[in-house]
């Protein structure tokens, strides 16, 4: 079993995000980047399923900031095959030129499974998964907490709101966008990674042609104004639960 | 009549053949046995620890001499064991004398024992003689008192999965014998004299009155078949001991020696790097043979003594650690593995199966993870046990693995990627500064005679970034010229080495030095023990020395010269808690006690002070991990000590970590009023 499992590197909130001279991007200069969140338990799902059943696990990146580091950590966690997809700038891009780009490359390769992260903070135009499910014509499900392999199908945990899981049933090859893997990805050594970086390799195809639209234009970045209206509830511990209990009541929660 | 005595005193030739018979096979059993025990040490990974020879030999004949750590804060044990100690080594000598004179100088027609010599040598047995059984005695009233500290009982598993009667069986064999040897030795002298009574004899004053109590009982006509009989039930018991020796505790008389003499005196303060082969293949221990043969030894040299069991703040805390355990363990585990002569070891209801891995299965992780590095068993081990080396070696095998809870993880991460274990932005590392109204110098910049390695509590924990600006105040106004290293500095490390993570140990130490490197400044001091230990012991190996303080050190002597002056006197009791990386790890329990003398204030030492001061609790990356878990953290065990002092109103720490996880403690222990904890920096700074 070949499962793909596509990363990207996002803003690194712990610096805080300043918005460039044009008022349409995000002033990059200074910015520090970090693997997605929800590409790492795509990637911690993969490396469970590959433990389970010997699949090899690919991981793969448009190239963009410090992108490297997060391929040669997937390495060092276990993934079998790390690939660059070149031509491309995949800082600012958006998801549909991702996904074609992805598409692209994948498209080629022999793969069951191709998991990435349910979203991203720099998802633009939908999420990935969606969209490279579109691109690659292959069946697709989102939101995933969990996938169980049996020969060529796959068992998959789907969360809904409200505490509901629904669990579907599908044939390889598929596209999932992972929510949570079932354990927390995984610590990588520092010295393993270190190690990984004077022995692997970064395989790079290029991208092919990404000539879609994302049909929408960014007009404007800013920041949200905090809405005003906040009412500070006082008295006794009483009539503070009254107050509540009333207003909860006049919004229709019964 | 020349004053000597006859060996083999009535004796026939036959017999006198059975005894050499007997003692050869003895020595040969006794020798197998120490041969089993090299074969075994043999089989563990080389350790550079053959230098100095002498020198080694020396120090630890000194400790034996002195018996100074079985001393070190039990007197009585210590004394003791002083008894028992002098009492066998002379015990030994004079039988060694004897044998010399007998078996091999009276081959050439010489006989020293005899005349003057002989009466000295007599008295001299005598006394020691008693004294080895007072010691033993001594032992015997301690160890009917059930003393907690020999109580085998685990931590960790329950009674019916582990039994530990053999350890037991050899306590009591191991005494007893030597009881029972030393006083049948003084009952076939009383039963020798009472037959003849030489008058010269009264030199062995314990054996001529035990001939007067023959006497008495109307026995002496009985002495010589008495002796014969006595003779033979104490060599019996003389080669059964000799036997033993290799295969038993009794182990301990030679090995502790070894163990003292190759114990490394940074052990646990600089940690053994990993070379570069190792480091392809996994950082942490995985099998019983990546152990040094020093590591091996210790496993071995464990007397069981319980001190390191009783010290541990793991342990009080009611985790999974006893180093005492542990160490037993990694004997049992050893032993299996590769072989050894151990007659009397534990077993488990559930034996670990062959080729188990050690970190997380032979040694559980919840063991290896609960320790606080304070290096209270390291200090208090009598005999140069490293527990510490090993408890590091094998929570490297568990980072190799990912195998750490969530927390511990994400602080690793965040270190990894800013550089502290906050996880906040590298830039923000002095934003404490800002409200200060001076400006701190940046020795990257411009040249300071100090640099302040602050460390990441004193940088970003909000409740200690205030006395980070105290301290900052009180050396601008003395004038002292300092800098800091702003967003260069990174987390030192030293706790980051002992969670076991020492790729990104070295990854911290090669990005600090080669700030350090390009900086301009002339010495460090630091707010924080812990950057303190690894900046002072472990950089050195990877080529940074510096020469480095601690903040009570700097501000002694800033009060010293005159630079700091004294405006009042402070006059209140205070009590002291001694960091674990000042006082026990680098020896400094002065310098902070003088600093406080001369601020005026009246200190009273909590029991458990300087060197054998009780752990907060946070270190060794303790603090990154969750502590909900415990019987009583450590830090509230250590408020409760602090207030069974009396009318102390305040606790005083020197140490980041501390004041956060002893300003927590008061309150979860429901102790707020009742004490305060304060930074020696805010007794400065009022006093000045």
């Amino acid at each position: 079993m070949n499962i793909i499992v596509p990363i990207k590197q996002v803003p690194d909130l712990v610096e805080g995000l300043e918005i460039d001279d044009s008022g349409k991007d995000l002033n990059r200069e200074w910015m520090k980047f970090k693997l997605n969140e929800f590409d790492d338990h795509a990637l911690e799902e993969a490396l469970i399923l590959k433990e389970e059943t010997g699949a090899t696990v690919t991981a793969i990146a448009l190239d963009s900031d410090d992108v490297d580091k997060a391929l040669f950590t997937a390495a060092a966690k276990g993934a079998d095959t790390i690939i660059k997809v070149t031509g491309v700038s995949g800082t600012g891009l958006s998801s549909h030129e991702a996904a074609k780009a992805l598409a692209n490359v994948i498209g080629g390769m022999s793969y069951d499974l191709v998991m990435t992260g349910v979203q991203a903070i720099d998802d633009r135009d939908g999420q990935l998964a969606v969209l490279l499910a579109h691109y690659l014509d292959k069946p697709h499900v989102s939101v995933v907490t969990s996938v169980t392999v049996a020969g060529d199908q796959a068992v998959i945990s789907k969360e809904y709101g409200g505490g509901l899981v629904a669990e579907f049933e599908g044939t390889f090859p598929m596209v999932l966008g992972i929510q949570a893997a079932r354990q927390s990805p995984r610590y990588v050594p520092v010295a393993k990674v270190r190690q990984i970086m004077r022995s692997a390799s970064i395989e790079e195809v290029a991208a092919g042609d990404v000539g879609v639209s994302s049909g929408s234009d960014i007009t404007k970045y800013f920041t949200p104004v905090s809405g005003g209206g906040a009412e500070m509830i006082g008295g006794s511990a009483e009539d503070q639960a009254a107050k509540i209990v009333e207003l909860l009541k006049s919004k229709g929660i019964k | 009549m020349v004053e000597t005595r006859e060996i083999f005193r009535n004796f026939p030739f036959l017999l006198q053949i059975a005894f050499y018979v007997i003692a050869f096979s003895t020595i040969a059993i006794f020798i197998y046995g120490f041969y089993l025990r090299i074969q075994k040490y043999r089989k563990g990974r080389a350790d550079a620890r053959l230098d100095n020879l002498f020198g080694r030999f020396m120090k630890a004949a000194a400790i034996m001499g002195k018996n100074s750590t079985v001393f070190k804060r039990d007197a009585f044990a210590g004394f003791a064991h002083w008894l028992i100690f002098w009492g066998f080594i002379i015990l030994l000598i004079g039988t060694a004398i004897v044998a010399i004179d007998h078996d091999f100088l009276r081959l050439i027609g010489v006989h020293i024992l005899q005349g003057t010599f002989y009466l000295g040598f007599s008295l001299v047995l005598d006394v020691f003689g008693v004294f080895f059984l007072v010691g033993l005695l001594m032992m015997m009233v301690r160890r009917a008192k059930k003393p907690a500290q020999l109580d085998y009982t685990r931590n960790d598993l329950k009674p019916d999965q582990y039994n530990r009667k053999g350890y037991a069986t050899d306590d009591k064999i191991f005494l007893w014998l030597l009881f029972l040897i030393g006083l049948t030795g003084f009952l076939i002298e009383g039963v020798r004299i009472a037959a003849d009574r030489p008058a010269f004899e009264v030199w062995s004053p314990v054996g001529w009155a035990i001939a007067d109590l023959i006497d008495s009982m109307g026995m002496t006509s009985a002495a010589n078949t008495i002796h014969l009989y006595g003779w033979w039930v104490h060599a019996v018991m003389v080669m059964f001991f000799i036997a033993y020796i290799p295969y038993s505790k009794a182990m301990h008389m030679l090995i502790d020696f070894a163990n003292l003499m190759f114990n490394d005196d940074l052990a646990a303060k600089r940690l053994p790097r990993v070379d570069e082969e190792r480091m392809k293949v996994g950082m942490g221990y995985n099998t019983i043979q990546d152990f040094t043969w020093k590591e091996l030894m210790d496993f071995d040299a464990c007397t069981k003594c319980g001190r390191c069991h009783s010290v541990c703040p793991a342990r009080n805390a009611g985790t999974a650690l006893s180093p005492r355990d542990l160490i037993l363990d990694l004997r049992t585990h050893a032993d299996r593995a590769i072989g050894s002569p151990e007659w009397f070891q534990q077993t488990f209801a559930k034996e670990p199966t062959a080729g188990k891995k050690i970190a997380g299965e032979v040694i559980s992780k919840d063991v290896l993870w609960s320790c606080t590095t304070c290096m209270a068993c390291v200090e208090t081990c009598p005999v140069g046990i490293e527990h510490l080396t090993s408890i590091v070696n094998l929570r490297r095998a568990l980072v190799d693995e990912g195998n750490m809870e969530t927390m511990l993880q994400d602080t690793l991460a965040n270190i990894g990627d800013y550089g502290n274990s906050f996880g906040q932005s590298e830039r923000n590392r002095a934003a404490w500064t800002k409200e200060l109204d001076f400006k701190i110098k940046d020795v990257r910049k411009e040249e300071a005679e100090y640099l302040w390695f602050v460390g990441d509590y004193a940088s970003y924990d909000g409740r200690i970034q205030d006395i980070s600006r105290r301290v900052a105040r009180v050396l601008t106004k003395a004038g002292v010229d300092f800098g800091l290293l702003y967003e260069g500095e990174k987390n030192a490390g030293n706790d980051v080495r002992r969670v076991g993570e020492e790729g990104l140990y070295e990854m911290l130490v090669e990005d600090n030095m080669a700030v350090l490197e390009k900086s301009r400044f002339k010495k460090i001091f630091t707010t924080d023990p812990h950057s303190y230990n690894t900046i002072k012991n472990e950089y050195p190996e990877f080529g940074g020395s510096y020469e480095i303080e601690h903040y009570t050190g700097l501000l002694l002597r800033l009060i010293k010269d005159g630079t700091l002056k004294i405006n009042k006197k402070l006059g209140y009791k205070v009590t002291y808690h001694d960091p674990c990386y000042l006082g026990r790890y680098n020896g400094e329990v002065d310098a902070p006690r003088q600093l406080m003398e001369a601020l005026g204030v009246e200190l009273q030492d909590m029991p458990r002070c300087k060197e054998n001061s009780f752990c907060c609790g946070a270190g060794g990356g303790r603090i990154w991990m969750d502590d909900s878990k415990m019987e009583e953290r450590p830090s509230e065990n250590r408020i409760k000590e602090a207030l069974t002092l009396g009318d102390v109103p305040y606790f005083i720490v020197a140490c980041p970590k501390d004041y956060a996880m002893f300003s927590d403690a008061v309150k979860t222990s429901g102790n707020e009023g009742k004490i305060e904890v304060k930074d020696i920096i805010h007794l400065v700074e009022e006093a000045i």
